[in-house]
């Protein structure tokens, strides 16, 4: 297709929420062995059991190579450059309410149009903002105390919470599963800790916001969920990031834990910065999320919308091991300018009458590059499973790339397994009817592209789902033609 | 590590050979030798070990067949012309060629090699050239002998020709031939290559290269015919290059054989050509059928279409991987992928990996796959007419094989393979 | 012929058939009748032994036999056909081969030779006349890629062929028009026979103006809550099902 300079345009237009907020920083200096481990275990206050936890990941990851199969490219990543700690400067015994939090990281929220007093009054969600590595912000906490749901910083359950913590944590992402997971759990700074108790119906929903700060900072969040029996929640994560020179390591590991009839909703808006028009400075996201439904009917939804960093390195999984287990994975990325992303998910069948969806939409604009990578394995035990995959790619520019990359594993009889992927651009048909009805081709574009998107925008929440649209088409602006 | 090698790399090549040949052959061999024997780390060979074949010794086999065992082996009714290989050696003497029309040529690559060298220079190994690739890096280096087919710009064969390859021995022989078919400008073939085992209970094994070279505006309709002999192992590496407008149409069966590999590589030269490729494999106890494709869509405005049916049963295994690759320039590029397959057991398996890598935007591709079973409402409606569940099963089964058993070229063709497919299921545990 | 009492019936957990009593005698023409979702085609489905229904009550005899411990397969043996409402397409199936299998399978368990090839095509042939069918669809794959009334037709057609004892036609009407309804119907009345029984499951009247039924039965809620002769489905005609499904509440 010849693309017209309007769509140069939108795929050219300036990261928004790039800026960078004056914050004193209490960081480790870079490098990383095991006297650093010992550091952030002891800053943390941690007890013992967590120091050899961290330890054990530490030398196991000595014995790793990073992996080289996803279809990025970039520079090899000197992990001694990297600071593996930093903390915000806070008052002695930290926040007691948001008037006590830096006014700098509240002034940030608004600039990126979330300001958390909104987000209280409007939305009823609960806010557990991660600035840099610590959370220094949590709200809600009673009306959430009294359902008995626990949501608080990570650092916090290991104090709070030792057993639930021993119990749960690495238990779905074991530090050997991968380079990158096994990096998180020897150096993870904070994230967070929710647990529902058995048949409680979380009463709203929790969401945390992150952002990455301090300059030449790796960010290593770790996030546990846990479901009791016939308990629900909805989990939204959403992410900015101020514009930056040098490239940030990000390896976050999520870990979801659905026991019988539980279900949890995970929902991600990514927006981190992308790096410049050569692609210099964004962030690396090198992510492992994964969830366990180990529960019979436990159900585990991942919803992302992935517009932003350098590189993703990303597969929400699911482990679908109860009977009647559910697993889906609604996605939208977006990779323009010299974005790479390489995502998917994979959908292990291990129970009986599992069932999993796949939907994945994928935009690449400029010489943006995009990978769809996927397992479905339906193990020999999983009888009547079902699997339903779709993805699909849109095409903006002659210099972009669109890859399928989907597995596909099958040992019982009584499967059922359709995968479906088709790779367009936007027809030049659909554009000249839109505009032959009087709309912009910038916004015949986004409509198109929007209307591409619907099956996951409709799995978002209401107000995330307007977020994510939003973002969709800023990302696209300039870009859209 | 050559040691394991070492039946696969062949004897020195014959005195007299020229230099070029010779310095073909050595260097396949450094490049085999070099490359050793992959595992399954090694994305191509991920849900194939090939180790067991290498564990395995094998003679190179006389080129022998008596006239009375190869009557067995014969399709009733197929009327073409005929040549045969055993055990990957031209054997005339089982041939059946007609008067070759003008600008015809097909004869034995091992005499050719000897007599006519320069006839085949500009071929031999001209397509075959992935530098990563052990088995025709092997067949390059140990190979003696294969099929070769000329035709000059405009010529065409009259019927079609049987390319018939006999593996046979009281010990297991190693084949490795070496096929190059060349069709110059406009001209047209039909190739019907059927692999076939003498003896059931011996293993075997074949190493076939093919090499088809397509130029402008030719025509190739291509099937061929996996049906080994149960014990064996089979291997084949297809390399196909299309010249602007020409058109390839390839059928793939799959039946035999306890451990096959079958390698499409296909790679478009020039615009508005065509390549469709359709399979069928059944794959039944202690079975291996895997099938390869790559389609190279190099340049703009080619049409490709991969439909690959499957059926599985027993502690039957199957492996489907197919990638289309779409250069950056290949605007308006068709490609259609799909891979359907029916499981019948508990215990069989099935691994598919349909890829698309898409670097132009203009581009129409798409890929399917399922995975299923028969379907209960059809087999319902079958038993409401009084059909036995068996009988019903095995009618809904090979409805599924028709839509590509129906595409093979002629009549006996089609009934003999509906028959074997039928057997096979007759045979199986539809459990 | 056929003899059911006291047939429960439950999809799921839902209770469709409850308790559903109905006898057809050798010849017999009976129409059964009811609003959406009386349970009609859950009554065909389970008298030809379809998966997805539990049985929870009552017997069905049919030709002296314990019908539902029977396999689908040994009910059409036996002589009893159903005619689909939905048939479903068997792409690649041919049906010439279909024909052959399905005849040969009920005539060996009859205890009569398979047919030859020539008798066999003989017989077909003008079977299909009957219908108004076209050679060509020997060659065609079952089902497939016909025309809403070529399915029904060739239903009817095989109908035709198996010689059944006792045929359900399963809303056999449904999305034809008044040609093809008319065919149809000829088709089926040309197969009336003093040893052939039929049982006309239909939700309107229309198609009892070319098969006229001996007896008519409202369905309502799982169980027959009327029976009559052919002048109740004029009634129902004229006076809507609420006319009898309010008594039926009511009783």
């Amino acid at each position: 297709m010849t693309s017209t300079p309007a769509v140069e345009d939108i795929v050219g237009s300036e990261y928004e929420h790039g800026f960078t907020t004056e914050i004193e920083s209490d960081t480790l200096p870079p490098g990383l062995d095991e006297d650093v481990v010992r550091a952030i275990s002891a800053r943390k206050g941690e007890p013992e059991f967590m120091t050899e936890w961290r330890l054990k990941a530490y030398r196991h990851w000595l014995t790793m190579t990073p992996p080289n199969w996803a279809d990025v490219d970039h520079p090899p990543i000197d992990f001694q450059a990297i600071s593996y700690y930093s903390a915000p400067k806070r008052p002695e015994d930290g926040p007691k309410s948001l008037d006590e939090v830096d006014p700098a990281l509240l002034e940030t929220y608004e600039k990126l149009g979330i300001p958390i007093e909104e987000q209280k009054a409007l939305a009823g969600v609960a806010v557990d903002a991660v600035f840099d590595s610590v959370s220094v912000a949590t709200t809600f906490r009673e009306t959430l105390a009294e359902a008995g749901v626990i949501f608080c910083s990570i650092s916090e359950a290991v104090h709070a919470y030792p057993e639930l913590v021993k119990q749960y944590l690495g238990s779905v992402v074991p530090h050997t599963d991968n380079y990158f997971a096994c990096l998180n759990a020897a150096v993870f700074s904070d994230g967070t800790f929710v647990y529902i108790p058995e048949g409680v119906r979380c009463p709203m929903e929790l969401s945390t916001y992150f952002r990455i700060n301090a300059r030449n900072t790796g960010q290593f969040e770790r996030t546990l969920i846990v479901a009791e029996a016939g308990s629900y929640v909805s989990y939204l994560e959403g992410c900015t990031a101020p514009q930056r020179d040098e490239n940030q390591l990000h390896a976050a590991v999520v870990e979801l834990i659905a026991l019988d009839d539980a279900e949890i909703k995970y929902s991600t808006v990514q927006n981190w910065y992308p790096g410049d028009a050569q692609g210099r400075g964004g962030i690396y996201n090198f992510v492992t999320k994964r969830g366990d439904c180990r529960g019979a009917r436990s159900k585990i939804s991942w919803t992302q919308v992935e517009t932003g960093s350098a590189i993703t390195w990303k597969y929400p999984s699911c482990l679908l091991r109860g009977e009647d287990a559910v697993g889906e994975f609604y996605s939208v990325a977006v990779t323009k300018g010299r974005q790479q992303a390489d995502t998917g998910t994979k959908m292990i069948h291990i129970g009986p009458n599992t069932r999993s969806t796949i939907v994945s939409k994928g935009i690449s604009a400029g010489e943006g590059r995009q990978t769809y990578r996927g397992l479905v394995r339906i193990g020999q035990r999983a009888a009547n499973a079902r699997n339903h995959t779709q993805c699909d790619s849109l095409l903006i520019g002659d210099r972009c790339t669109a890859n399928t990359v989907p597995y596909i594993e099958v040992k019982h009889p009584s499967a059922n397994m359709e995968h479906e992927a088709t790779t367009s651009k936007i027809s030049d048909d659909q554009l000249f009817y839109c505009r032959a009805r009087g709309l912009s081709e910038e916004d015949a574009v986004s409509m198109i592209v929007n209307g591409f998107c619907k099956e996951v925008f409709n799995e978002l929440p209401m107000e995330f789902a307007v977020e994510a649209q939003k973002l969709l088409s800023i990302s696209l602006e300039g870009a859209v033609g | 590590m050559s040691g394991e090698l070492a039946t696969w790399l062949g004897a020195a090549t014959p005195n007299g050979s020229p230099a070029w040949l010779e310095a073909w052959r050595t260097s396949a061999r450094e490049r085999a030798t070099a490359l050793g024997v992959p595992g399954s780390k090694q994305e191509a060979w991920r849900y194939t070990n090939p180790r067991r074949l290498f564990e395995q010794a094998f003679d190179e086999g006389a080129a022998v067949l008596a006239a009375e065992a190869l009557a067995p082996l014969l399709v009733e009714g197929l009327e073409a012309d005929r040549v045969v290989l055993v055990n990957g050696r031209y054997a005339p003497e089982h041939g059946r060629l007609g008067a070759l029309p003008e600008g015809v040529r097909i004869d034995s690559l091992a005499r050719l090699l000897a007599e006519d060298p320069e006839a085949v220079r500009p071929h031999l190994g001209a397509l075959a050239d992935d530098p990563a690739a052990l088995f025709p890096a092997l067949n390059a280096a140990g190979g003696a002998d294969g099929l070769v087919v000329l035709l000059a710009p405009g010529a065409r064969l009259e019927r079609p020709l049987e390319l018939l390859h006999v593996t046979t021995g009281e010990r297991p022989t190693l084949a490795q031939p070496r096929h190059l078919i060349v069709l110059g400008e406009g001209a047209e073939a039909r190739l019907v290559e059927r692999y076939v085992g003498a003896e059931p209970s011996i293993a075997h094994a074949t190493n076939a290269v093919l090499e088809i070279d397509l130029a402008a505006e030719a025509r190739l309709d291509h099937e061929r015919i996996q049906h080994d002999s149960a014990e064996s192992f089979h291997l084949s590496t297809l390399y196909l290059h299309q010249q602007a407008r020409s058109r390839y149409q390839g059928l793939n069966i799959g039946l035999g054989g306890r451990w096959a590999r079958t390698d499409i590589n296909t790679r478009f030269a020039g615009p508005g050509a065509e390549c469709v490729l359709h399979g069928l494999y059944l794959s039944g106890d202690g079975q291996l059928i895997d099938y390869h494709l790559d389609v190279d869509h190099a340049v703009p405005d080619c049409t490709s279409v991969e439909l690959f049916k499957g059926i599985l049963y027993g502690q039957g295994r199957a492996v489907f991987d197919g990638r289309v690759f779409v250069a950056q320039d290949a605007q308006r590029t068709d490609a259609a992928m799909s891979n359907r397959n029916l499981m019948l057991s508990e215990r069989a398996e099935i691994d598919t990996k349909p890829q698309l890598e898409i670097n132009a935007d203009d581009v129409k591709c798409s890929h399917g796959t399922t995975v299923g079973q028969i379907d209960p409402q059809m087999l319902f409606y079958l038993r409401a007419r009084g059909i036995p569940e068996a009988s019903a099963r095995r009618m809904l089964c090979l409805g599924f094989a028709e839509e590509i058993i129906g595409r093979l070229g002629d009549e006996a063709l089609r009934a003999e393979i509906a028959a074997l497919v039928g057997d096979r299921l007759e045979a199986a545990p539809l459990d | 012929m056929l003899s059911v009492t006291g047939l429960r019936a439950n999809v799921g957990d839902k209770e469709i058939l409850r308790g559903l009593d109905l006898r057809i005698g050798p010849g017999e023409v009976h129409a059964i009748m009811g609003p959406n979702g009386s349970g009609k085609s859950t009554l065909a489905h389970v008298l030809s032994g379809r998966e997805g229904y539990a049985v929870t009550g009552g017997t069905a005899s049919f030709e002296g036999r314990d019908l539902l411990a029977l396999e689908p397969e040994e009910r059409a043996q036996l002589g009893l056909f159903l005619a689909f409402q939905y048939p479903v397409e068997l792409p690649g199936v041919n049906n010439t081969y279909f024909l052959k299998s399905a005849l040969n399978s009920i005539r060996k368990a009859r205890g009569e030779d398979e047919l030859d090839a020539v008798s066999f095509m003989r017989l077909i042939k003008e079977k299909l006349k009957v219908l108004h069918l076209d050679d060509s669809l020997l060659k065609r794959a079952v089902n497939a890629g016909f025309s809403g009334g070529e399915k029904k037709r060739n239903e009817i057609f095989q109908m035709a062929l198996l010689e059944p004892k006792l045929a359900i036609l399963d809303e056999t009407d449904s999305g034809l028009d008044i040609d093809a309804l008319r065919v149809v119907s000829e088709g089926v009345n040309a197969l009336r026979s003093p040893e052939r029984s039929m049982i006309v499951v239909t939700h309107y009247q229309r198609l009892l103006d070319y098969i006229e039924p001996d007896f008519v039965h409202v369905l309502y809620k799982g169980r027959i809550i009327r029976s009559g002769g052919k002048e109740l489905a004029l009634e129902l005609e004229q006076h809507g099902y609420g006319w009898i499904t309010d008594e039926g509440a009511a009783a």
